[in-house]
């Protein structure tokens, strides 16, 4: 019960946390476009976004079932480590301030921006502009989502637990979204996107070993183990950088 | 035809944000395997530097993005 639970709740986490970072980026994109053009376009490209999504989720179901477990577990534990780490790097680099900072409102500002210099360059089938935004915005970031739920959760039939942490994220925006109806800039985006790229490269060297052929002392628990190793790692290299930064300021 | 290309290059720059990241991270991997299959080092030694290679990796490339900006 103790090893169901190590294992569920980090995957539960980092689905969760990760979704509400890209649902976020999405919901900015849509408001844009709904503020612009109402919200039948963005509600339109956002289902037909989420129908391509559900499609690529029930062709790749079935084929991750047909890998062998260890190789699912190298290839998906090797492609965790290469997002998690990029994740934790950027994430980093933002803390420290040698990057800006994602900003929601900035974004939201340039998105309606660009969409308002389209929509008066080509005066035709303006909602049909707008619902491909939408659309894309849905697609890039549902796909990041995706990949992470199948990344969580495929290696140990986790993909249940990872998927409802992945609805949970969105249901929660889409409620607050609703409610404030404005960009969500006051979420703590960095320090999420911190906590993720821990968990998701705790799960990257995690899943790479098993699929290795390592058998890790206190078997899951050796997650908690990895993901306290990376956010002490990340944390000191956010210091260091920012001495570097502050170094060649001055 | 635009969405597409959208879609393979965010896919490509999910995964390679940072091609020296990308090659480092391919490298260690590589290395603990070999260790592991060819070299027959015991699993867990291979997993401790495969570990620790990792650690290392985010370490380097935060502080040289630092540095080269």
């Amino acid at each position: 019960m103790i090893s169901d639970w190590s294992t569920s709740a980090p995957a539960i986490a980092a689905a969760f946390f990760a979704s509400l970072v890209e649902v976020v980026e999405a919901f900015t994109i849509l408001l844009a476009v709904a503020t612009l053009r109402g919200w039948r376009p963005a509600t339109f490209g956002a289902a037909g976004a989420l129908a391509v999504l559900a499609v690529i989720v029930v062709a790749l179901g079935p084929l991750l079932d047909l890998v062998p477990l260890g190789i699912l577990q190298l290839v998906i534990g090797v492609l965790l480590l290469l997002f998690g780490i990029g994740w934790l790097r950027k994430a980093s680099l933002r803390a420290a301030g040698v990057m800006s900072l994602h900003d929601e409102d900035a974004i939201y500002a340039k998105e309606t921006e660009t969409l308002s210099e389209e929509m008066a360059r080509r005066k035709t089938s303006l909602d049909w502009i707008s619902a491909i935004a939408a659309f894309k915005a849905v697609l890039l970031e549902g796909l990041e989502v995706v990949f992470i739920v199948i990344a969580v959760g495929a290696g140990r039939g986790l993909l249940g637990p990872a998927s409802l942490g992945a609805a949970a994220a969105c249901a929660l925006v889409l409620v607050i979204g609703a409610f404030i109806h404005k960009p969500l800039s006051r979420v703590p985006e960095n320090t999420l996107k911190f906590g993720v790229g821990v968990m998701l490269s705790a799960f990257g060297v995690f899943w790479t070993g098993e699929g290795l052929g390592i058998d890790w002392p206190g078997h899951d628990l050796a997650l908690f183990v990895f993901a306290a190793l990376f956010l002490s790692a990340g944390l000191l290299a956010a210091r260091l950088a920012r001495t570097i930064a502050t170094e060649a300021a001055s | 035809m635009t969405v597409l290309k959208d879609v393979l290059s965010e896919l490509f720059s999910m995964f390679v944000a940072d091609a020296r990241l990308t090659i480092s991270i391919l490298a260690v991997v590589a290395v603990a395997a070999l260790l592991i299959d060819a070299a027959h080092v015991a699993a867990i030694a291979a997993g401790a530097l495969l570990l620790v290679g990792c650690l290392a990796v985010l370490l380097a490339a935060v502080l040289r993005e630092a540095r080269r900006r």
